[in-house]
């Protein structure tokens, strides 16, 4: 079994929503597409530029992200900015995170008689 | 290939197939995350070819890229890139069918005086009928072309190899091949469904003489339709490429070829011109304009002289632009 290819497939089905997630979450104050991208690998979340750019246009569509081109400096760059939309919908999304990733790691250490029930 | 040009060629091929609306938006991020990587990897330093190519690989293969920012992207019978352009040519095909038959209906109902409501029962047959095999083919051919397309797009991994940019004159507008197709359907719905419309009328007893066979016209149907069937393919491929490629100019040539041959056959070997017709006409012009008289007695061969003309200049046009473009990126490759 090729173990690497199955653990980085699982890895990037992982990554899928929560790098939404955290996209959302860091462009409550606007910035251009590269200045996330690095700011995301400083912090230890790695991401392609090849990836960003189509996942912020498309959160764009959505209505959750606004953009505006930002032509003063020195080169022309795209801002992208939360709307309050997208600032309503991370919120909840949030919230379910924080449910859900502390049930998922109660359950992967076994302490299963820990988790609150809503119902 | 100077650096800037090798950018261009790389945000040339990921944008190509973008939609109008997004293309130049995206041709603008995308210098700009390139400018803003260089600058990370170069700083100061101006950036060498060497570091362009990383960059560009880096940022993934232009078909890969072009996929991810084409919201109907994924494995469709029709994917992304080429949908966009098979929703064109459907509405073009759809639109030309249904207009020509309505053209035709009408030509048919005012010449035979035919009742209106068995008329109308008539033609919603033959526009339904129409309409299918048209929308059939469309789709049948799109999905020939995507699932073909994508070997050929992937094909260029190397920043090095990507086609140039191409200037106005190796470009094709949108309009050109939007035309051709609306003229080559209206053309042949009308010349199937009421080729009477090419008649002649002689005033002395008030009676239509067509200039066509009726009987072989409608025998030979599947010949008619082929003929727009052809335009269509050589159209369509103009349509998605958008400049003249070694693609298109191939297509235009094997189109154009068995057009021409399509037309000498049917028209040579076929009794497509009613005699009727030729006879009247060269009895209307007799002694001075016996010259004229003989024009129409070889009425077939008039008809097949301005087709293959229309084929041989567009075959031309073809190979003479699809050659400068070809100089175009060869001049690119040797600056490197």
């Amino acid at each position: 079994m090729n173990y690497d290819e199955v653990v980085s497939g699982l890895i990037l089905e992982l990554r899928r929503g929560t790098l939404i997630l955290l996209v959302l979450n860091q462009l409550k104050k606007p910035m251009y597409g590269y200045n996330l991208v690095k700011q995301l690998e400083e912090s230890g979340i790695p991401i392609e530029a090849n990836t960003l750019y189509p996942l912020m246009r498309r959160l764009e569509s959505q209505g959750l992200l606004k953009s505006e081109w930002e032509t003063g400096g020195a080169k022309p760059r795209k801002y992208y900015a939360l709307t309050e939309d997208g600032s309503i919908v991370l919120e909840r999304v949030k919230k379910h995170w924080y449910e859900f990733s502390e049930n998922v790691n109660l359950l992967l250490e076994g302490r299963e008689d820990e988790i609150q029930r809503n119902d | 290939m100077k650096y800037n040009e090798m950018i261009e060629r790389y945000i040339y091929a990921v944008t190509k197939n973008l939609t109008p609306k997004t293309r130049s938006d995206v041709a603008k991020e995308l210098h700009s995350i390139i400018s803003d990587m260089l600058d990370e990897r170069c700083g100061d330093v101006l950036p060498t070819e060497h570091d362009v190519r990383v960059v560009l690989t880096e940022l993934g293969k232009p078909a890969e890229l072009s996929e991810k920012y084409n919201p109907d992207g994924g494995k469709y019978l029709i994917g992304g890139l080429y949908y966009t352009k098979y929703k064109l040519v459907l509405k073009i095909v759809l639109i030309s069918v249904a207009f020509g038959m309505s053209l035709a209906g009408i030509i048919t109902t005012i010449m035979e005086q035919n009742i209106w409501y068995i008329a109308l029962a008539q033609w919603f047959g033959t526009v339904f009928s129409g309409l299918t095999f048209a929308f059939a083919f469309v789709t049948i051919l799109f999905s020939f072309f995507y699932h073909k397309g994508i070997k050929i797009d992937t094909q260029s991994d190397s920043p090095d190899d990507l086609p140039p940019v191409p200037n106005e004159k190796t470009t094709i507008s949108r309009w050109q091949p939007i035309l051709g197709i609306v003229i080559s359907v209206v053309f042949v719905v009308v010349f199937l469904v009421a080729p009477q419309i090419f008649c002649v009328l002689f005033t002395e007893n008030g009676e239509f003489i067509t200039v066509f066979n009726l009987e072989t016209i409608r025998s030979t149907w599947y010949l008619i339709i082929f003929f727009a069937v052809l335009g269509i393919i050589r159209e369509s491929v103009k349509l998605i490429d958008g400049r003249y490629t070694r693609r298109v100019m191939n297509v235009s040539i094997v189109t154009d070829l068995l057009s021409a041959a399509l037309s000498f056959w049917w028209l040579t070997n076929k009794k497509i011109i009613n005699p009727e017709f030729v006879r009247r006409m060269t009895e209307l012009f007799i002694g001075e304009d016996e010259a004229i008289g003989r024009v129409f007695a070889n009425f077939q061969y008039l008809f097949l002289g301005v087709i293959v003309f229309a084929l041989v200049l567009d075959v031309i046009t073809a190979i003479i632009k699809s050659l400068k473009y070809a100089e175009n990126s060869e001049n690119g490759i040797m600056h490197a």
